[in-house]
């Protein structure tokens, strides 16, 4: 039978809630720092061992995507998780950076007070995110954003007797409120319209009738269950997705709402800085290109063209461009006068959404398979090198902050001389996120600027190039002011090196050249291989036959 | 215009306008209190919204509540089931919403009565300062 292999699909999110939600209880009877440590290890080892098994699942045993259903309700009536091959990347990518963030938290809050609460938010975080990229249900995706809401602001407010810590909870935690809020509104209007919020059933009914003469079984296995649309689909269509990008682009920090980040990282414990860089805002790019592309992608209804040949999906695809753009601009020229270490990085994580942005607005009406390919592909894997190395530069950050007690780069001169591996890591991974050639970041923004010279956005082809080279100062500050001056003289002997941080450098530095030998070697072919047919007619039709399949299955 | 039409565009337009005062609420008024009582006006009149998306006026009769009541006549109460009720999957969506509105209301509640202890003030025009 083949719904047997599919329980690792549904049980990571709920497996690692029920453990999160366990860690209060434990905390009455064990008092221990030692056991919760040992704990969340144990935890995010179990959801990495079962974010692999689900991306050998759906890419190597069967080369499709595999949908579950929770408690065998059928898909449009009850939620449906469904796993392709982008969500099975991101769930990996997620499952080992989570992983790596637990070792490193584990050296950076031993004798922190608190440590069990910390870590109850942070499996909960490891669940919601999972939780978003497997969904295939947009309202499970509003649940699932706000428990990611929620606890990402509660880790902010981690240090909640600092008066800027607190501040910047409340930024990021009433308009992100707001935002959420506005999300449901979105769904609310197009169960409104389309009588169902189960993804592939709205990615059928936004692209009736013609997808009818092609994949009938599909056309009539959901007319059976949720009727067909209704009013004016095209106008709910487009009010939905405005409410649903203010949302995405709030948890993305993409340039109206970016104003949050730069509070909220720094403040933030360093671990934590890093998860919410490294991955909290991807989950809004990732949002935003299921909608995209995967259910009001191109062939849906709002895909044609009305007057001046612009289709809808092309005006919010523009929109979706020109806030990249400014972000990527306006991240790198606000990060070269910052003067704290953590928000110079903060800032970047800006310019870095901004970019991803960029590519996904890079398809537009009549782009061809090869754009759309392009597009996701360099999408996908720029949120993976973006992910590594920041996640290696914010725990770097860390080290420095720990060993002086300061997050100012002008205090911190000369100390990188005094730790030789934290500084090669910093190296390292600046010239990662810059894009320097032998490193995986040099081939994810390549990749972009193939994108969007290939839809034709030879201006925002640029603003990339522009964005990398003037994010290029903030960046060599951050060198010259921590390594190139002499040694402080107070600090020699003091300082030095521990062997956890070091060993995780080594590993994230490791993986941010492999990741660069491999793309060298045919890696981009074959992540293109995996992600590449999101968005274009096969991998739609693939992502709804998945559900019938699986109705099929458990019939 | 009939009776349930007009009923439906009063009270449209006075949720949008709902949304509106929330709105003005959450970014215009500088009390952190105010705020949140805008958010928790937003949500519920998101909530609102849903309800009425699933409310249906049947042909014939009063809408009923999206209760089978009998069940020993199993099809002729399916067939007035389908007729009268209205739609229940809102109602279940807006359940979810409640509960984590009132998970998101607590913890920013907890983080006002913080940011009180710390500032001495909920006003956030007057400690605008420490912001770069």
């Amino acid at each position: 039978m083949m719904h047997e292999n599919l329980i690792p699909i549904g049980i990571i999110p709920l497996l690692l809630t029920i453990a999160a939600f366990i860690i209060p209880l434990l905390s009455i009877v064990i008092k221990k720092k030692l056991f919760y440590h040992v704990y969340a290890l144990i935890f995010s080892i179990v959801a990495l061992i079962y974010t692999v098994l689900n991306y050998y699942i759906v890419n190597i045993l069967y080369g499709k995507p595999i949908a579950y259903f929770f408690g065998g309700w059928i898909a449009p009536i009850g939620i449906a998780y469904v796993v392709d091959g982008l969500g099975s990347v991101l769930g990996l990518l997620i499952g080992v950076d989570m992983l790596f963030i637990v070792v490193y938290s584990v050296w950076y809050m031993w004798n922190e007070e608190g440590v069990e609460w910390y870590y109850a938010l942070l499996l909960l975080l490891e669940a919601s995110m999972i939780g978003i990229v497997y969904t295939g249900d947009m309202f499970n995706l509003f649940v699932m954003i706000e428990l990611l809401a929620i606890s990402a602001y509660g880790l902010v407010a981690f240090y909640r007797n600092k008066k800027e810590a607190i501040e910047a909870t409340i930024k990021y935690s009433l308009i992100g409120a707001t935002a959420t809020t506005m999300f449901f509104l979105s769904i609310v209007f197009l169960y409104g319209t389309y009588g169902t919020v189960n993804m592939a059933d709205l990615a059928v009914k936004a692209r009736l009738p013609w997808i009818c003469e092609t994949f009938n079984e599909a056309c009539r296995f959901f007319s059976a269950y949720s009727g067909v649309s209704y009013g004016n689909p095209m106008l709910a269509t487009a009010i939905a997705i405005v409410f649903a990008l203010w949302a995405f682009t709030f948890k993305a920090a993409i340039f109206p709402n970016h104003f949050w980040l730069p509070d909220a990282h720094p403040e933030a414990p360093t671990p934590v800085s890093a998860a919410l860089s490294g991955l909290v805002v991807k989950m809004g790019a990732y949002s935003t290109l299921r909608v995209l592309y995967t259910v009001f992608g191109l062939g849906s209804l709002i895909d044609i063209p009305t007057g001046a040949g612009l289709s809808l999906r092309d005006v919010i695809a523009y929109i979706v461009l020109i806030l990249g753009a400014v972000s990527a601009i306006a991240g790198s020229l606000v990060m070269i006068i910052q003067n704290d270490i953590k928000r110079i990085l903060a800032y970047s994580t800006i310019a870095h959404l901004g970019l991803i942005f960029m590519g996904i607005g890079a398809v537009m009406h009549g782009s061809s398979k090869a754009v759309v390919t392009a597009a996701v592909t360099a999408v996908v894997f720029h949120i993976i090198n973006h992910s590594f190395g920041k996640t290696l530069a914010f725990m770097v950050s860390g080290v420095y902050i720990k060993a002086v007690g300061t997050r100012d780069i002008l205090e911190l001169r000369g100390v990188g001389r005094l730790l030789p591996v934290t500084s090669t890591a910093l190296v390292i991974s600046l010239l990662h996120l810059l894009g320097v050639p032998p490193l995986g970041g040099f081939f994810s923004k390549l990749l972009l600027y193939n994108a969007l010279m290939m839809s034709g956005q030879i201006i925002f082809a640029i603003i990339l190039v522009l964005s990398a080279a003037i994010s290029m100062l903030g960046y060599m500050r951050v060198v010259i002011n921590i390594i190139v001056p002499p040694r402080p003289s107070k600090y020699i002997g003091v300082i030095r090196e521990h062997i956890v941080p070091s060993t995780l450098f080594a590993v994230l530095i490791a993986t941010i050249i492999g990741i660069g030998i491999l793309s060298m070697v045919g890696g981009v072919v074959y992540l293109e291989s995996i992600v590449g047919s999101t968005g274009w007619i096969d991998g739609i039709r693939e992502y709804i036959n998945s559900i019938l399949s699986f109705y099929a299955s458990v019939k | 215009m009939e009776l349930p039409t007009l009923v439906a565009s009063v009270i449209v337009v006075s949720l949008y306008v709902n949304l509106g005062i929330a709105l003005y609420g959450i970014f215009a008024r500088p009390s952190l209190v105010k705020k949140l009582l805008a958010i928790t006006i937003l949500s519920d009149t998101a909530n609102a919204f849903a309800v009425l998306v699933g409310y249906r006026w049947p042909r014939t009769g009063t809408p009923q509540p999206p209760v089978l009541m009998n069940t020993t006549n199993y099809n002729e109460s399916i067939k007035y089931y389908i007729e009268h009720a209205v739609d229940p999957l809102p109602q279940a969506l807006v359940l979810t919403a409640i509960v984590i509105g009132l998970a998101v209301t607590l913890f920013i509640a907890f983080v006002i009565i913080q940011y009180y202890r710390l500032y001495g003030t909920v006003n956030v025009r007057k400690t605008a300062t420490s912001s770069r």
